[in-house]
């Protein structure tokens, strides 16, 4: 049972997750104080949790294809052990067909089949390959969430999909079979299409906040009657684009935090074998990061990077909102919240003139970004290197 | 979420205060006059001033029952927090009428008639400084949009601010030409100071409104 404590890596990666991207929901509302602090943490909780239920799964097993075509090596190597035999085809993918010569994966995507029908299985090996699975997990995310606890504590909103990404690739890359142009090659684009996304992901959301905020000083501002229909538009407002936000939180984050403990191959090769619960448990992790320790990173956020306006502050939630979904359709990767949010903050004061953005603060924030999945990514790289012995 | 009622009930409140002020601001108007009348007795004087401080006193009542009516959640937090600056602001205009005219009572002041045109201009200015106030504040909540769009309304309230300066700077000079001992020319500045007061009190108020204008607008 031991195995399951392994789990607890995942969760503190959640709380992590959930004490830094809280800030992306909420944040503005908070420093702008149109919410309470405490409305805020409740409403992100919930509707990370009820993301994470509804369409948490989907990225699950997706998130697991993403882990390098390092990782799927060396899973092949670790199910050939099992009695998996693998063929490569005419278009160079891998087919694994299952003792009964069935094929049960292609192209890198494994489908889940039924553990009841597996038969033949070494089970003295499927036990070391569940442990070193949970293992292998713990790693990359104590690596991940101890970087992004650190940026948390040091008050900069990075990214934790970003960390727990960085320290997959720095496990990747120690295993890579550098001789193999096709494995580099793999290893390049998806390094590439990662670190693209730390630039197209802000400047996205900055665009797009732009447009939004522009077009709501231009034609709506004067229509507002009262202060009080004013102050009506502005909670509203939060309250629907700040419950958009954690809802996409839940969805993209659930997966990142909890997806390296689930058995993609249905063996039960891993802690986890429901896509379901697994993503809810990830939410429910971020979540109780979100109501323990978020205050720091959501006041950074909505107070120091622009001088924006109360409106300015939900039209940037919306913005990144929309932005994250956006991304996730174009790039096909969890893309990091924290920094959609930084790049819509930035694109609102924009709006003003460049004199109303503090750049100084976003050049910081800059720096987090890459530093965090770097960081994340050296200490697995490194612990690959001392623990080679045991992962062979 | 939203009390319609609730906010129409602390925006008549705000209105409440402001009449009690303004009242006090009339009462004031009134002690001065005599105040700036010879034939003017002490005792007269002494009750204008406590009419003063009565319309004070109403004023500071309304503005706690305003402050109270702010507890629900009609408005945002910053949006009570702004309303409390302003009110309390508008309410020091009150206080300031009072502190004159017992300063006035108490030293008892004699203010030379030739200066009587003077402060009764500053003081009239005032009072149409404060009905412009008034108005903006109205506008403030019941036509928003159209204030955050053009608030020139607020630099009405600056220009008639410029012009008590004016007369404020004439009475000093007249004051320190007049053949009269220092302590009694101090002393009368100290009143001209005091009264001419008032009307920064209104004019930080109309900038109070802007930056609360600025800070809401997209």
């Amino acid at each position: 049972m031991w195995i399951y404590l392994l789990l607890g890596a995942g969760l503190f990666m959640g709380w992590s997750l959930g004490t830094n991207d809280a800030a992306n929901a909420f944040g503005t509302a908070v420093a702008t104080r149109v919410v309470k602090y405490r409305t805020a943490i409740i409403i992100i909780a919930t509707m990370v949790v009820l993301g994470a239920i509804l369409q948490g799964a989907d990225d699950i097993s997706k998130l697991s294809s993403i882990a390098t075509n390092n990782e799927v090596a060396a899973d092949v190597a670790d199910m050939e052990k099992l009695g998996y035999v693998f063929e490569k085809d005419a278009d160079g993918n891998y087919v694994m067909r299952n003792h009964k010569g069935e094929i049960v994966t292609k192209d890198g995507e494994y489908v889940i089949i039924n553990k009841d029908a597996v038969e033949g299985i070494d089970k003295a090996g499927l036990k070391d390959l569940k442990i070193k699975s949970a293992v292998k997990a713990a790693i990359i995310f104590i690596a991940a969430a101890a970087t992004v606890f650190v940026m948390s504590y040091l008050k900069f909103p990075v990214s934790a999909n970003q960390a727990v990404t960085g320290a997959i690739i720095g496990w990747g890359l120690f295993y890579a079979d550098y001789s193999n142009p096709e494995v580099m090659s793999t290893n390049l684009k998806e390094i590439g299409k990662f670190m693209s996304t730390w630039f197209i992901n802000p400047v996205g959301a900055a665009l797009i906040a732009f447009v939004i905020v522009y077009f709501f000083k231009k034609f709506f501002e004067s229509k507002v009657l009262s202060l009080k229909g004013y102050d009506k538009v502005v909670k509203i407002g939060y309250i629907v684009a700040g419950a958009y936000s954690a809802y996409t939180i839940g969805i993209n984050s659930s997966a990142s935090v909890t997806a390296f403990y689930y058995d993609s191959f249905g063996v039960g090769a891993n802690v986890l074998t429901s896509a379901s619960l697994t993503a809810i448990i990830g939410g429910v992790a971020i979540a109780v990061g979100v109501l323990t320790y978020s205050k720091k990173v959501m006041m950074t956020v909505g107070g120091s990077i622009a001088n924006i306006t109360q409106i300015d502050g939900f039209l940037v939630i919306l913005a990144s909102a929309l932005s994250i979904t956006l991304m996730k359709e174009l790039m096909g990767i969890p893309v990091s919240t924290s920094q959609a949010v930084v790049g819509a903050v930035v694109g609102a004061g924009l709006v003003s003139g460049v004199k109303n953005v503090n750049f100084g603060v976003f050049k910081r924030i800059a720096i987090a970004w890459v530093s965090s999945p770097t960081v994340a990514g050296l200490i697995t790289y490194l612990v690959a290197l001392a623990t080679q012995s045991y992962f062979g | 979420m939203f009390n319609k009622n609730s906010a129409n009930k602390v925006h008549s409140l705000i209105v409440e205060h402001m009449q009690a002020v303004e009242e006090c601001l009339i009462k004031f108007e009134g002690f001065m006059d005599a105040a700036t009348t010879p034939e003017t007795v002490p005792a007269t004087l002494r009750t204008l001033s406590a009419g003063v401080g009565a319309a004070e006193d109403v004023a500071d009542k309304a503005l706690r029952r305003m402050i109270d009516s702010l507890g629900g959640g009609t408005f945002l937090a910053s949006t009570k927090e702004d309303i409390i600056a302003i009110s309390t602001m508008c309410d020091k205009v009150a206080n300031k009428c009072e502190t004159i005219a017992k300063v006035i009572v108490c030293q008892k002041i004699k203010l030379p008639d030739e200066y009587a045109k003077d402060l009764t201009n500053i003081i009239a200015t005032t009072r149409k400084q404060f009905d412009v106030l008034e108005e903006s504040i109205g506008q403030f909540f019941e036509k928003f949009g159209a204030l955050l769009q053009d608030h020139k309304i607020l630099d009405e309230i600056r220009a008639l601010e410029s012009e008590v300066d004016a007369v404020e700077v004439k009475l000093y000079d007249d004051i320190f030409a007049l053949d009269m001992d220092l302590a009694h020319q101090m002393q009368l500045s100290n009143v001209v100071e005091l009264i001419a007061d008032i009307s920064d009190v209104i004019e930080n108020i109309a900038d109070k409104i802007q930056i609360m204008l600025i800070s809401r607008k997209v």
